[in-house]
């Protein structure tokens, strides 16, 4: 086995890591001092777009009788929604774009087309995920409770059947997400109270009447004897979304290669270490424009976990100078096509549903 | 400002009802509408600059049409303007100067030497270029009983609100005895100079008083003799505020004077080892904090729970309104001294007393 979850035998050296993280601080405060008008133009402009791609998906699937249009229409209602999720309200809800001080584009008040419940989000991916990012037992986002992607989550039998379970993940992903807060796998462990669970079930429930009454009784209702057409190229439309996200999220964190880190190791952690942790906990894909668009700039996962609330789209020049870094400081920065990541995704959940083979700790190749 | 603000999260059918109408029709309706035409909106005053006005070398006038939420003013009240520079929303309020009752709205702008918005102002709204306002406010406006005997007293961009309470007079056909007092410093700089003129002109009862400052000096008493027994509305620079105001203090009529003031009153500077007093303005508390601890840290120490969650600047969960006063952030060292400006609580530290919507 060529990677190991944990590099222990080379913990980022203090020195290294202050003066690695005050470049980055350094790059950060540069950005900062940058952002201007540009930089909302491309959000609303991307805002735009989704507009016109949710108004002409449902008004082909609204109006058309045939197969093509169907087909179309739920593509382009798709290609709204990953939009509207990825590169707008993922971004947005990050506070990417709070200092404009638009309040359509308030992190702390945007709501998003899926059925994770704004605040919920806000809490487990803005704090806890990136605050805690990796770091197994802490970080819930280490195979979303569900599976098993590294070889420090102990093995269970049912582990064996996780290819399953991923292929099902991915096909309701908005709802994995969803039900990912309530932390539903604590209360059955005992660690989460049942009154817990209620508490944190409302807003889910709210939020997920609402997604389900609006994608499949409000819209089909206003297309008449069109209703059965649009609640299926809506659920068509979620669907291709949902596949979409699972894959781009997948490919940000569990790719080989990257680090998985222990508790105690991220205990009493510098700023500087933090950040190399975000570093090597993420992994980068390649692509044109458009697709780092579609993937909310996810693509450039390692730039998004260094500057979380800086905009996206500023994540592919950053990259160049954090790239260059890297390789100054010496960390590893883990970067491939959407294919390759995606494809070593897939071995990883494959290979992990069976028990470890390899010793716990073995040498890794040094970065 | 009322902007299309999301529901807050609750219970029960008809907030879910609310939540579902804002995303589902509310928000792509606004976005359908302003695709439409630029002030075209449910939600916001959005308003055409559809002429600029020159009054003097550095004041200007922009006559503005508002789309159908502007909900008109009193004369002497003032709207705030939003406006966007390079990205960034930003806000200051500006005396609404014409007369009310009319589709249109004018305010007048002095361009402030190094002054972001009266500049932006002054280069970029353009005929066609769209302001944003919320609603005209402020209790500089006349008693239900107008006053037998009036004085309107300015200075500098100052003459705006009385130049609508004025032409409000006018409109109505109801000018008591009034003095239009303004100090200038040429008469060049006097705005709406021509109007006065030509008013003072055709109504008897109405005296246009200039102080110029390349003119003989007069004091007050000279130029308005019966000063303190008129109802007086004062509004100019601090300077000249401070200066006039003392007058009527002393002849105990200072009930009979109204004040408008442009500029914030400035705060003092707390370095790292001072203690400022922080006032949260929603739960109507006081307390001190350290100038060597973040906003966030001190507000702990003081027993508050502001929301919060990574501590270091990532999340945006600590966020909070600051009404007034100074910080820094810890990271970037950027100061923020502007009101209503968004800090970060757990990045911030106090350099002035300051105000928070928390
Ligand atoms: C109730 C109210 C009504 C107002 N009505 C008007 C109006 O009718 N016409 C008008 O022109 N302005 C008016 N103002 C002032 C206006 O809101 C702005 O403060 C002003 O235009 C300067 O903003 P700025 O962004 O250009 O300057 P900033 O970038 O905020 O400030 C730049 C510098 O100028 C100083 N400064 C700020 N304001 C003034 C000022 N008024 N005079 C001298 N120096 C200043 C600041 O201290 C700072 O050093 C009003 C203010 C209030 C509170
Ligand atoms: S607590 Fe996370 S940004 Fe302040």
């Amino acid at each position: 086995m060529q990677t190991i979850a944990f590099t222990p035998e080379t913990p980022p050296t203090e020195d290294r890591a202050e003066a690695f993280g005050r470049e980055l601080d350094a790059l950060r405060t540069r950005t900062l001092e940058d952002l201007g008008a540009r930089d909302v133009a491309h959000i609303r402009g991307v805002i735009r777009a989704m507009r016109w791609f949710e108004a002409v998906g449902r008004g082909l699937l609204h109006f058309g009788v045939d197969p093509v249009t169907f087909v179309l229409g739920s593509a382009s209602l798709g290609v709204a929604k990953i939009l509207e999720n990825m590169e707008i309200g993922h971004n947005v809800m990050h506070g990417q774009y709070d200092w404009t001080r638009d309040p359509k584009l308030d992190g702390k008040a945007y709501d998003w087309d899926t059925s994770c419940a704004a605040e919920h989000w806000r809490h487990s991916h803005n704090y806890e995920h990136h605050t805690f990012t990796n770091i197994v037992g802490k970080d819930r986002d280490v195979g979303y409770g569900l599976l098993r992607v590294t070889e420090e989550q102990p093995w269970h039998p049912a582990y064996l059947l996780q290819p399953i379970a991923a292929l099902g993940l991915a096909l309701g992903f908005e709802w994995g997400v969803a039900l990912h807060d309530l932390r539903i796998d604590e209360t059955l462990a005992g660690k989460q109270s049942f009154a817990e669970l209620r508490e944190r079930s409302r807003p889910f429930l709210r939020k997920a009447a609402q997604q389900l009454f609006k994608d499949y009784v409000f819209f089909p209702a206003l297309a008449l004897w069109n209703a059965p057409r649009v609640a299926l190229g809506n659920l068509l439309a979620n669907g291709i979304r949902n596949l979409w996200t699972f894959a781009i999220i997948f490919c940000g964190h569990f790719p080989e290669g990257t680090r998985m880190v222990r508790e105690e190791d991220a205990r009493e952690e510098t700023r500087g270490q933090w950040y190399v942790r975000q570093l090597e906990g993420s992994a980068n894909l390649e692509g044109g424009r458009w697709f780092h668009v579609m993937s909310g700039h996810l693509s450039h996962q390692i730039e998004h976990h260094l500057f979380p609330d800086l905009p996206a789209s500023r994540y592919p020049e950053l990259a160049r100078e954090v790239r260059a870094l890297a390789d100054e400081y010496g960390y590893r920065y883990n970067t491939g096509g959407f294919f390759r990541q995606m494809g070593s995704v897939i071995a990883k959940i494959f290979r992990f549903a069976l028990p470890n083979r390899a010793p716990r700790v073995a040498p890794s190749p040094a970065p | 400002m009322s902007v299309v603000s999301p529901p807050l999260a609750g219970g029960g059918l008809v907030a879910f009802a609310r939540d579902l109408a804002y995303r589902v029709v509310a928000e792509p309706l606004e976005f359908w509408l302003h695709e439409v035409a630029p002030t075209f909106s449910l939600s916001e005053t959005l308003a055409e600059v559809v002429a600029v006005v020159d009054e003097t070398p550095d004041i200007r006038t922009f006559v503005l049409a508002p789309n159908a939420r502007f909900r008109g003013h009193r004369a002497g009240q003032w709207v705030p303007v939003d406006v966007e520079i390079d990205g960034v929303r930003v806000r200051r309020c500006y005396s609404i100067s014409s007369a009310p009752g009319g589709a249109r709205l004018s305010i007048t702008v002095k361009r402030v030497p190094g002054g972001r918005v009266s500049g932006f102002l002054h280069e970029n709204a353009r005929v066609g270029a769209i302001l944003r306002l919320g609603e005209a406010q402020g209790d500089y406006v006349l008693p239900a009983r107008a006053p037998a005997r009036l004085l309107l007293v300015s200075g500098g961009s100052g003459a705006t609100p009385n130049i609508s309470i004025l032409r409000d007079l006018v409109a109505r056909g109801a000018v008591p005895d009034v003095v239009y007092l303004h100090y200038a410093r040429t008469l060049a700089d006097v705005p709406f100079a021509k109007e006065l003129q030509g008013l003072a002109a055709v109504h008897p009862s109405l005296q246009v008083v200039l102080q110029l400052d390349d003119g003989p000096p007069r004091d007050l008493a000279e130029l308005v003799p019966d000063f303190a027994d008129r109802e007086t509305f004062l509004c100019g620079p601090t300077g000249l505020m401070d200066l006039l105001r003392r007058r009527w203090a002393e002849t105990g009529a200072i009930d009979h004077l109204h004040e408008e003031r442009f500029v914030a009153p400035t705060y003092a500077r707390v370095d790292s080892g001072k203690t400022a007093r922080i006032t949260l303005s929603r739960a109507r508390r006081t307390l001190t904090v350290t100038g060597a601890e973040s906003l966030l840290e001190g507000l702990e120490r003081a027993g508050e729970r502001p929301d919060h969650g990574c501590r270091i600047g990532i999340c945006h969960t600590c966020r909070c309104r600051k009404r007034s006063g100074v910080v820094q952030d810890l990271v970037t060292g950027a100061i923020s001294d502007a009101p209503d400006e968004e800090i970060r609580l757990c990045t911030s530290v106090a350099r002035s007393d300051l105000d928070l919507a928390l």
